[in-house]
């Protein structure tokens, strides 16, 4: 169980912190841990309440229960509240879900888990939450559960789920190891990869095709950025990504892009993770992105959330785009936006050796390790992540990009996505290079943080190396 | 006249034929029953405030008494004075400008002309959108790409403001936002406070020829005091814990350029999973609040007891 | 008394006073510096009100001409299949913990007030200063003690729980702005009805409560709003029951795109019942808010 890593954990983290020192004591612990990599963690089959589930499979075992599930409004949330009723009937298990906007949803979430009441037996996730909720034991391993024959049902296929998305959520609670190992702490439910989306009218007008090379996407975006607006597109800029301040504007387009250039977030060093968002490739790509961002990017970037990625497509302000695949799908739809019907997809630029690394967001669900309805509540969680329910979800509601490849090759799958130009074949060119391209540790959220702040400063004219190596310094400062 | 913040002795004059021990506890029992609906948020505050002398963090669940360590890091931290510079920034900027318009608004509005008369109505609107959706809306206004206010400032020659891009401008919008729902506050005690105003003085002093500025100066503005001293204490207070707006708007960025205490705090509270350190932060920002509450209600007190004797 | 003398006259402070020519060039200028105010403060709003009856796919392609729809109104009020977020019901919620907080906040807040304004005892302005010192701490520093209790005491996600709550928020304002009124009332008036024959609740009810009515409406108009308004604690404390108007609007930003429309719709409709509130109490309220009212 994960109870038993606590003290690892804990003697680990022996320092305690500032806001900027607390980032490196973890990173400190991680060096700690990674020191004791060989240690085999205590096998989680054996204490899960999934062992006193014997017998035949049966969707009414939990017949009666009631189970609450905490949501995120979006529209994987509405297509499974529209789909409920189905599951109530077939278990008879009632789901009570409490639903809150996404703005302040990790806190809400994180409140709750913090406070050790098990006010929710299930809730949505992102693969990074797994990383902060993992460790200090809030997060029930699926293993135990999935593997049970009796808990089960014989159809769920786990399998049938994009092998990187499952691995995703796959960790062994120690910091810096690579995912793929130890728990199954969440499932996942829906996903976004990242790939550039852009204005097909605009590319048509201007004869323009999508960048092969970042060199070419930065040429790419000067050329619009100068040319769209005499073209009969006023006031259109060449490219947009998010820019604000805070975690989630480095995993997108940044974090796919970065990596295919060959930067890396951490290193493990003689067992000691060491952050190297100082590397020269490092330096040379932030460098060039911050500066496309200032010269072809929209006025105000350090303020752009998805929101203004995604409505300055629509709007027809940014030419293109390289953000999560999605953003351009609800564009897309009918009165959706402006440009409906426009947008065209594609895999963005390669890496100098050919590289499609993409970085992805997977939202999941997980079951709180303190849960009094296990049982029930995992047959709710194989039903929402089942073929059935999530195949109704892509197809009658939004639920995409699906978590299951039968899914996507689903004729009528197909069919449902074929106005949206090049987005089946875009998928497929990166769908085996799409995972998580950071490492996975506890501190994930401060890290990319100050890492956005770094990127607005160089944007805002800070020279790169500079300001890398100090982010790096803060990061690692506690680790002389 | 018993315009002073001490306590008018008269209950006790007019308790005379109770017995002593009804004369004494009358108070309380008058003030009891607010205590008891409040005393329930002690035990949550004391609470919150051990975590600050802990070590307690999500990775870390089982948390030790650590003494006054996250103070001694927090205080040597230059984030923190940092944050402390900033919020000082934006809370002296914010309750300044909503003072000065605040008190020009009051007194435009006093005034009785009908367009005063009418719009005397709405002042009070901004103040009834919750700060986070206004946010949210200037937000959007504020965005160079889709955003009406640099369609509508090109006119002006201001057509290419970045709002929040460079770290001066970052500090002026979130200003400007509070300045927009807040100002309304000000407002709206000030000119209660003009309307209040005994009548005789002016009347003297317009018989006498005086010009508006020497009467605002020298008789306005102090009979007013007591009562923009009182709004400014409640922006003050309220703008040293500044959270939603920045939170909505910028984040703290960019770079750190707007990142002030409450926000830093919720940051490593939450986000962060750092529940001891965000504590630290939130414990120390009440200590300032609490003491410069304390501090201005003093000035507060002296201010009223000298206007009284106007 | 004058503070609180519903018939006294206005001041009027400049030159348009009536006793001199209406229409002066300074008048017209100073009307104009005032409507330059209102524009920046009701723009706005008329912005919000604007986008609420713009599509979606017309939300960013023009500033002033679209084809104006109820959709988003519609929407938010659940009148339409795409509304998954009951926004009828947390207006209902806001109504509901809203208004109790105030009620509850003027009756235990006004003996309070009375007490603090009209007796000296011990530990007063302690005390006082203490319900005082409630409004301006951070809340989020008692957010997660509150929860855990709220959890085991079952007020999570009821009424009471955020009527209970929102007193951090309503009763220091109701108590220190009713205070200073209770300050300004002369006691000789309480005196004289003792020596009446009332008993001293019924002086308090019969003479000086009805003085400090329009303290009272303005005190509560504005610990209305605050409550109204009030965003982490209903976020925190709430699931599905309690919801407020607040978490609601901000419901319609998420998921795969903005939703800028439903939100300002949302938004207005939210600020419906305080706007009626302070509209049918104007005439207190602006006289109202006087904090220990200064007589000459």
């Amino acid at each position: 169980m994960v109870r038993g890593n606590r003290p690892l954990l804990t003697d680990a983290f022996g320092r305690q912190l500032t806001r900027r020192r607390a980032l490196q004591a973890s990173l400190g612990a991680g060096a700690a841990l990674a020191g004791m990599r060989g240690t085999p963690f205590p096998a989680a089959a054996q204490d899960s309440a999934a062992a006193d589930v014997t017998g035949d499979f049966d969707w009414k075992r939990n017949d009666g229960t009631t189970i609450r599930v905490l949501l995120n409004e979006h529209p994987y949330s509405a297509a499974l509240k529209a789909n409920l009723k189905t599951f109530q009937d077939l278990t008879g298990i009632t789901v009570e879900s409490d639903t809150f906007p996404e703005t302040n949803y990790f806190d809400k979430l994180t409140v709750d888990l913090q406070s050790g009441q098990a006010s929710y037996d299930a809730f949505m996730l992102g693969a990074y939450m797994v990383w902060q909720y993992g460790p200090p034991g809030w997060l029930e391993d699926m293993n135990p559960w999935i593997e049970n024959a009796s808990a089960t049902n014989p159809e769920y296929d786990w399998e049938d789920v994009y092998p990187n998305l499952r691995t995703s959520d796959n960790w062994s609670l120690v910091v810096g190891e690579p995912l793929g190992s130890g728990g199954q702490y969440a499932l996942p439910w829906g996903f976004e990869t990242n790939t550039v989306m852009y204005n097909s009218e605009v590319f048509d007008k201007l004869g323009v095709q999508p960048a092969e090379t970042m060199d070419e996407l930065v040429e790419l975006a000067a050329k619009l950025d100068a040319d769209a607006s005499g073209a009969g597109f006023d006031g259109m800029y060449g490219i947009a990504t998010r820019g604000a301040r805070q975690w989630a504007t480095i995993h997108p387009g940044f974090m796919t892009q970065y990596s295919r250039e060959g930067g890396k977030d951490f290193e493990l060093q003689d067992d000691v993770l060491v952050p190297v968002m100082n590397s020269d490739v490092a330096v040379a790509f932030t460098d060039k992105f911050a500066t496309m961002m200032r010269d072809s990017g929209p006025a105000n970037w350090t303020n752009y959330f998805w929101y203004e990625v995604g409505t300055d497509l629509g709007a027809a302000k940014a030419a293109m785009i390289y953000d999560a695949d999605i953003l351009g799908y609800f564009q897309n739809q009918p009165k959706g936006s402006s440009i409906a019907g426009k947008v065209a997809w594609h895999p963005g630029p390669k890496g100098p050796d050919g590289s499609l690394l993409t970085n992805q967001w997977i939202w999941s669900l997980g079951m709180n390790s303190k849960s009094q309805n296990k049982s029930a509540t995992w047959t709710f969680l194989q039903w929402a992540t089942g073929k059935e329910h999530l195949r109704y979800a892509a197809i009658e509601g939004n639920m995409v990009d699906p978590v299951r490849a039968s899914i996507v090759e689903d004729p009528e799958f197909q069919d449902k996505m074929s106005g949206n130009i090049n987005y089946l074949e875009t998928f497929n060119a990166i769908i085996n290079d799409t995972k998580i391209l950071f490492t996975p540790q506890p501190q994930f959220f401060d890290a990319t943080t100050l890492w956005a702040g770094a990127l607005q400063e160089i944007y805002g004219g800070a020279d790169a190396k500079e300001t890398l190596d100090a982010l790096v310094e803060e990061i690692q400062a506690a680790t002389e | 006249m018993s315009g002073s913040m001490a306590p008018a002795p008269a209950g006790q004059a007019t308790d005379g034929l109770l017995p002593a021990w009804r004369r004494w506890a009358r108070p309380y029992l008058l003030v009891l029953p607010a205590v008891a609906l409040t005393i329930g948020i002690l035990y949550p505050f004391v609470q919150g405030a051990i975590y600050a002398f802990q070590n307690y963090k999500a990775t870390r669940p089982d948390p030790a008494f650590i003494g006054f360590r996250n103070f001694e890091r927090i205080l040597t931290d230059e984030g923190f004075w940092h944050s402390v510079s900033v919020t000082a920034k934006f809370a002296v900027g914010a309750t300044v400008v909503e003072t000065v318009l605040g008190v020009a608004v009051a007194l435009l509005l006093a005034r009785s002309s009908m367009v005063s008369r009418v719009l005397e109505r709405f002042p009070i609107l901004p103040l009834m959108v919750a700060p986070i959706i206004a946010t949210i809306m200037w937000r959007l206004m504020m965005q160079p790409s889709v955003g009406i206010l640099n369609y509508v400032l090109r006119p002006l020659g201001l057509g290419d403001l970045a709002w929040t891009d460079t770290p001066t401008m970052a500090m002026i919008s979130v200003i400007l936002i509070d300045v927009w729902i807040y100002t309304p506050f000000v407002a709206l005690l000030v000119l209660a406070g003009l309307r209040s105003l005994p009548r005789a003085p002016f009347e003297a002093a317009s018989v006498e020829g005086a010009g508006f500025w020497f009467t605002f100066r020298n008789l306005t503005l102090p009979m007013l005091w007591p009562y923009i001293l009182v709004a400014v204490i409640f922006r003050f207070m309220d703008s040293l814990k500044v959270f939603d707006i920045i939170f909505a708007l910028t984040g703290g960025g960019p770079g750190d350029a707007t990142m002030a205490l409450q926000v830093q705090a919720y940051q490593d509270a939450i986000p962060f999973s750092n529940f001891s350190l965000g504590q630290t932060y939130m414990l120390i920002l009440w200590a300032v609040v609490y003491i410069a509450t304390f501090g201005l209600i003093k000035v507060l007190g002296k201010a009223q007891a000298r206007a009284a004797g106007v | 008394m004058a503070a609180i003398d519903p018939n006294a006259t206005p001041l009027e402070l400049t030159s348009d006073a009536p006793t001199k020519r209406r229409w002066t060039v300074g008048g017209i200028a100073l009307d104009l510096v005032t409507v330059v105010y209102f524009l920046f403060a009701l723009f706005p709003l008329v912005w919000m009100l604007l986008l609420s009856l713009k599509a979606q796919d017309q939300l960013f392609t023009t500033y002033f001409r679209f084809t104006p729809t109820l959709d988003a109104y519609r929407a938010v009020l659940g009148l339409d299949a795409s509304g998954s977020v009951p926004f009828v019901r947390f207006f209902f919620n806001s109504l509901i913990v809203s208004f109790g907080a105030v009620l509850i906040s003027l009756l235990v807040g006004v003996p309070a007030a009375y007490a603090f304004a009209r007796y000296q005892f011990k530990g007063s302005e302690n005390l006082l200063f203490t319900l005082l010192s409630f409004r301006f701490a951070p809340e989020l520093m008692v957010i997660i003690p509150i929860y855990v209790i709220y959890q085991r005491l079952g007020l999570f996600d009821t009424h009471v729980g955020l009527i209970w709550v929102y007193q951090l928020i309503t009763l220091p304002l109701i108590v220190w702005i009713l205070r200073s009124y209770f300050q300004d009332l002369t006691p000789e008036l309480e005196q004289s009805a003792l020596l009446d024959g009332y008993s001293r609740p019924q002086a308090f009810v019969k003479v000086a409560l009805p003085l400090v009515k329009p303290g009272m409406a303005a005190a509560a108009l504005l610990a209305f709003i605050f409550a109204w308004n009030s965003f982490i604690f209903p976020f925190v404390l709430t699931g599905s029951n309690a919801q407020t108007v607040t978490v609601g609007a901000l419901s319609f930003m998420g998921g795969a795109t903005p939703r800028y429309n439903l939100t300002a719709a949302a938004a207005l409709i939210a600020l419906i019942p305080p706007l009626l509130l302070a509209l049918s109490i104007q005439r207190y309220l602006v006289r109202g808010l006087t904090f220990g009212a200064v007589k000459g």
